[in-house]
Formats: structure tokens, sequence, C-alpha cells
């Protein structure tokens, strides 16, 4: 029991930004986003004597992420639309600074990708190795490097285009 | 005009960070827990307090007929295995381990639940219906001996009509919105399997 509670604990402090990050460029929302990473370490508590050395532990708290944000989007009937980049910004107008203003415009970029693209782009951002972004997505990583490469220049063209507005 | 390099600098100097620690994690693993075990403990009351009441009847109560007897029987299976059901699926669904699956395996695990939970509530139901309304006739007789003829008769009615609106409307509408409910998650998770089957062509 000790031992699953540190085990549980390392994997918390290794994934939980990451998986925070994936949340909310998954929902552009930041309650919704610590809702969900609290939901997915639940699950992973649960499932922890579950989990079979198949994976590494962050490919497989990755998927159960994905699959808490597909959940979740069912029962808040939510969608990653102009309400929620709305969200994004009032997020930030607490102290506004150019950098947050920036930061939110990166997150609604985000937000206007597809669901795929996010959830990709975000592991990209937070420098997940390719291989494992591939077992996640499910793809071949030759696969996966054509997706960032086009991915990249999409989020660029839409960031660059939504600065300018 | 921002290059991507720049974007993913961006990204890391982000004040966005997870407000939730590790100990609140832990507070609502041991309250999730708690709240199942409440809900379980509840229904456990309630299931034992319904088959103490049938057993009391069955021993205090001196009813005339053998039929009474049986029925009590019936009645006391049919809670039984109920709960027995709702305890199992409760806790496949809820400590799936197929939650670390890819959406292709966690969708032909919620398939097949869906499929079990469709069986469960339609043909499984019905046998149950079939049962408890075996044991209400079972009971009738005794009623039939006990009661004036047009209470007996208003009885009668009232139980016939109490089981028609649950099979007709309150059955249908429950099998209705957790099909609904599965459905919907399956197809969440095939959207996602079919954008990246459409990238991988």
């Amino acid at each position: 029991m000790n031992n699953q509670r540190q085990l549980f604990q390392r994997l918390f402090e290794e994934n939980s930004k990451r998986v925070y990050h994936l949340c909310y460029g998954y929902t552009g929302d930041s309650d919704s986003a610590n809702d969900l990473m609290q939901e997915t370490f639940i699950k992973v508590w649960q499932n922890l004597d579950k989990f079979r050395n198949q994976s590494q532990f962050s490919t497989w708290i990755y998927r159960i992420a994905i699959n808490t944000c597909l959940s979740y989007l069912r029962t808040a009937k939510r969608r990653a639309t102009e309400e929620l980049n709305d969200n994004i910004i009032e997020n930030y107008t607490e102290e506004p600074s150019e950098k947050q203003e920036q930061i939110a415009l990166l997150y609604k970029s985000i937000a206007q990708l597809e669901e795929n693209e996010r959830i990709i782009i975000t592991m990209v951002l937070d420098e997940v190795p390719y291989p494992e972004i591939a077992e996640v997505a499910g793809i071949s990583e030759g696969n996966l490097r054509v997706k960032i490469h086009r991915i990249k220049h999409k989020l660029t063209e839409i960031y660059n285009s939504n600065e300018r507005v | 005009m921002k290059g991507f390099d720049q974007i993913q600098q961006l990204w890391h100097g982000q004040a966005p960070e997870p407000n939730v620690s590790f100990e609140n994690v832990l507070k609502r693993i041991k309250a999730s827990r708690s709240s199942l075990a409440k809900k379980l403990f509840w229904q456990s009351i309630s299931m034992g307090v319904a088959v103490a009441i049938l057993l009391w009847m069955c021993f205090s109560v001196e009813f005339s007929t053998w039929t009474t007897y049986l029925a009590i029987a019936i009645m006391m299976g049919c809670i039984c295995y109920y709960f027995a059901s709702q305890l199992r699926d409760y806790h496949a669904i809820s400590n799936s381990g197929n939650l670390l699956s890819k959406p292709q395996d966690y969708i032909l695990y919620l398939k097949t639940f869906q499929q079990k939970r469709y069986r469960f509530n339609t043909r499984n139901y019905t046998v149950y219906e079939v049962c408890i309304a075996i044991a209400f006739a079972l009971y009738g007789i005794e009623m039939y001996f006990a009661l004036p003829l047009w209470t007996f008769i208003g009885l009668g009615i009232f139980v016939v009509f109490w089981f028609v609106i649950c099979h007709v409307v309150f059955m249908k509408q429950f099998i209705r919105n957790e099909q609904a409910r599965i459905a919907e998650m399956i197809g969440n998770l095939e959207r996602i399997k079919d954008q990246f089957a459409e990238n991988e062509e």
C-alpha cells in the first residue's frame, strides 16, 4: 500500500503538468482541465495494479487522460468552440500582461485545431518523445512525423492570423 | 509573425499550471471510495431490510395458503439477483482496467458492455418481471380469500397497471437513456479513431 502510494506520488509529480496541458489544450478551459487532471489520476490510482509494463507509464497515463477528456465532453456537452475560446481569454484577464495574452492566444489557436491535432500538438509542445506520441495516437512514427510537420505549420498560421486580428 | 520555435518557447514560459495538489487527489480518492462504500452500504441495508421483512412475514404471519410462502421465496430470490447484477456491472464499469487501452480497444470494451447491459435490461429484466408477477399472482390467491371481492379486484387492477407502466414507460425510458449514454461515449471515441485513421491513409 505504501509502495503504491510512493509510486503514485512519483507518477503524479512527473506527469501532472503534462496531463494538465493536454486537458487544457483539449478543453480550452482551466477549471475543466483541473477537474479532468484529477479524474485522470484517480483512474490511474484505481488501475495502478493492472498496469502490465506493456508501455511506459506516461503513455498509459496519456491514454487514460484522452479517454477521460472524451468522456467528459460527453457529460458536459462541451466542445472547443468560440464559447470556450472566450473562457480562455477570461482566464487570463485577472493580471493581463503581454505574455499572458500571447499564451491565451496560443490556447485559442490550439482550440481551433482538430481534436486529434490538439492531442498531438500539446504533446509535441511538451516535448514528449515521438515514439511515445505515436503509441498514444496509435499511428506509425513515419506518419506521425508528416502529421506533426503539418500541424506545426497549421498552428503557426492560425496563431499569426489570430495575432493580426 | 512568429515561427513554431517561438510558439514553443511561449508554451514553456506559460503560467497555467495545475492548481490541484497530490494531497487533493488523494483526498478525492478517499472521498470517492467512501461514497462508493456508502452507496453499497445503503443498497445492502435496503436489500437486507426487504429480505428481513419477507423472512419475518414468513415466520410470524400465519398465511393460509402455501402459495404465499412460495411467493415470498420468489421475491427474495428476485431481490438478491437484481442487487448482485447491479453490483457486478457497477464494479465492472467503475473499475474497468480497459481505461488503459487505446481508444479502439476501449470502444470494443464499451460495445461489449453496451450489449451486455441491453441483454440485462431486456431479456433478463423480462424474466425478472415475470418472476415478480408470478409472486404477486401467488400472493393474490391468499388475498382472494382474505379481502372483499371489490377490494381484491381494485388491488389487482392497480398491480397490473403498475406493471404495465413500469414495463412500457419507465423501463423503456431507462434503457433508452442508458444506451444513449454509452453510444455517445462510443461515438466520441470513434470520431477520434477515424481522425487518426484518415491521416494514416
